[in-house]
């Protein structure tokens, strides 16, 4: 069934149907709340923002929109949102974190050092050439979609991929031999 | 701070599932930056150990309410977070947040952990919110660590019920009003609620005997 | 796209498969989502909520309600809240009927619209606050009753544990007939209130 079906079953007072949805969509936009944000409570806090606003807003939803994008604008608002709260807490958030937490526990799915370094590397975009170069090449959205996502011209998207590409070419030597 | 907002009105929220309150605009902005930090950090190891943030935030806004320094904040938000993270380990994870504030609470007067624990061990789906209530209202009040939390214990053990610990509180409360020792207070009124239950034995951690029975 | 792709530095490719991985799931985190999505009235078309409703704060009974609280009706089952059906209509036949009590009695368990009393005569300005209005002095006003000094007010409170206080003239007051809540750390004293869920 298509994303418009569900939506239209959604308002319609199948309430369950928006589970599909989120089935659909969950894993997605996980990877990229995970690239945005670089750590797996941020991003779950960005998910749930979104898949909550996505349903209370679902009466806006316009047919006319792939529902993708719709759904992508509310997760990109909500990475920068948390992105922008965040700020210098993280470096400080280490500390704390050692002298206040017992062990810490890994995450379920933890696949390695190559994640971890991909993490890395991302994090040091910018974080608007990060979310036009995640969204291009990860999430692999048209600059249409792109465009109406993040709500900058399209133009301006496809120097911000450009510069994106640029630093992390010139960034890997360095990385490699870290 | 959008973390979030879940713009639930009051009305809707009752008759709905009262979800979270509303958070409105950011309400630690009143905050200096460096407590602001401080308690965001906290916040975050909340959140992280699965622990309810809420009471920590509320600890927040009630210092900035009571026009307290940065540092008192961060210390009486701290120790709330200690105190949680305490009871949870006596309680177990599957407390309720309520549980765990009143536990808390329970610590804060010094109810240690083991007593804590064995409140927790005889449960049987109970939740413990009211008794740990009253328990810290009462040590509050001058009645003997020990000899409360035995008391409440054995209360707890025998089958009584919220009604029962809140008609004893009140009934406490009244005879403390009005000149009774608050211990004696407390072992006469908890005579009188029938047991529900078959008694067992005293919990291990009290060591103290309660005082011979005095006219009140 | 392909041929953007291809065009990259090869580095960079490396780094845009490595991006592309999906990350897996936290199970936990998902069926909160769900959870917390179970727990949402259901999304309605175009949502007409009566502009009182969006307020949060200051809130105010409707005026049926009030009527019969400030008659003074305890026990008596009170309509405490609105909901509202997708066409805008308010849908009273959803709703439980709840009984107002006192926070400073024990029966006050099974209430969930609260009302708060404190005796203050000599007062020219008196406020409740608490968990449930992040302690906002300015939020809960509590209005005088007459000439022998009651100061009352009446709250919605969710089920569960609150700690509250007065502010009597600035200063913070605890409920003298509430159970004591532990030392709030800034040199004062709180007070407890137990609220049941409401029954049908």
């Amino acid at each position: 069934m298509s994303d418009a079906a569900y939506v239209q079953r959604v308002l319609n007072g199948d309430a369950g149907a928006f589970t599909q949805l989120v089935n659909r969509y969950y894993e997605r936009c996980s990877r990229f709340a995970v690239r945005m944000l670089g750590n797996r409570d941020d991003a779950e806090d960005a998910l749930q923002a979104t898949f909550m606003r996505a349903y209370r807003s679902l009466g806006k939803y316009q047919e006319r929109d792939r529902f993708s994008a719709w759904l992508y604008r509310i997760l990109v608002n909500q990475c920068r949102s948390i992105a922008s709260r965040r700020s210098q807490r993280e470096r400080v958030f280490v500390r704390e974190e050692a002298a206040l937490l017992n062990a810490a526990d890994r995450r379920p799915g933890w696949t390695g050092e190559d994640e971890e370094l991909v993490q890395r590397i991302l994090a040091e975009l910018d974080p608007l050439l990060r979310e036009a170069f995640v969204l291009k090449y990860v999430e692999e959205l048209s600059y249409e979609e792109m465009s109406a996502a993040t709500g900058v011209g399209i133009s301006a998207l496809k120097m911000r991929v450009k510069r994106a590409c640029d630093r992390l070419k010139a960034r890997w030597e360095y990385i490699k031999d870290d | 701070m959008k973390h979030m907002l879940i713009r639930v009105t009051a009305l809707v929220a009752l008759t709905t599932s009262l979800s979270a309150q509303d958070r409105g605009a950011d309400p630690l902005s009143r905050l200096d930056p460096s407590t602001r930090y401080s308690v965001e950090l906290l916040l975050d190891s909340a959140r992280h150990l699965g622990l309810p943030y809420g009471p920590i935030e509320s600890k927040a806004l009630e210092g900035i309410s009571k026009r307290a320094s940065g540092r008192d904040i961060v210390v009486a938000a701290r120790r709330v977070f200690r105190a949680l993270r305490d009871a949870r380990a006596a309680l177990g994870p599957a407390s309720s947040s309520d549980e765990l504030t009143a536990a808390a609470g329970a610590l804060r007067v010094g109810i240690t952990t083991t007593q804590l624990s064995s409140l927790a061990a005889r449960r049987d789906g109970k939740a413990l919110t009211v008794p740990l209530v009253v328990l810290a209202d009462l040590v509050t009040r001058g009645v003997a660590r020990d000899t409360a939390s035995s008391t409440i214990f054995q209360l707890w053990q025998s089958g009584a019920a919220d009604d029962d610990f809140l008609g004893l509180w009140r009934s406490v409360e009244r005879d403390i009003v009005s000149g009774t020792d608050p211990g004696v207070a407390l072992l006469n009124r908890a005579r009188q609620i029938p047991a529900k239950g078959p008694l067992t034995a005293v919990p291990p951690t009290s060591g103290v005997r309660p005082p011979e029975d005095a006219k009140t | 796209m392909t041929d953007e792709f291809d065009s990259l530095d090869p580095n960079v490719r490396w780094i845009i498969n490595e991006a592309r991985r999906p990350v897996p799931v936290d199970a936990a985190a998902r069926d909160r989502l769900l959870e917390a999505l179970r727990a949402e009235p259901a999304p309605a078309r175009a949502p007409r909520f009566v502009a009182w409703l969006a307020q949060p704060r200051n809130f105010q009974l409707p005026p049926f309600a009030a009527a019969a609280l400030a008659a003074g009706l305890v026990g008596i089952g009170v309509l405490s809240g609105l909901a509202i059906n997708r066409d805008g209509r308010p849908a009273t036949e959803q709703l439980p009927a709840v009984a107002v009590g006192h926070p400073q009695l024990p029966d006050s368990l099974a209430a969930a619209a609260m009302k708060f009393v404190i005796v203050a005569p000599q007062a020219a300005k008196v406020s409740l606050v608490g968990d449930f209005n992040r302690w906002d002095a300015t939020a809960t006003p509590m209005v005088a009753q007459g000439k022998d000094g009651l100061w009352t007010v009446f709250v919605p409170l969710r089920p569960g544990l609150h700690t509250y206080s007065f502010v009597v003239d600035g200063q913070f007051v605890s409920d003298p007939a509430a159970p004591i809540a532990p030392d709030d750390g800034f040199g004062h004293r709180s007070s407890v209130v137990l609220v049941r869920k409401p029954t049908l």
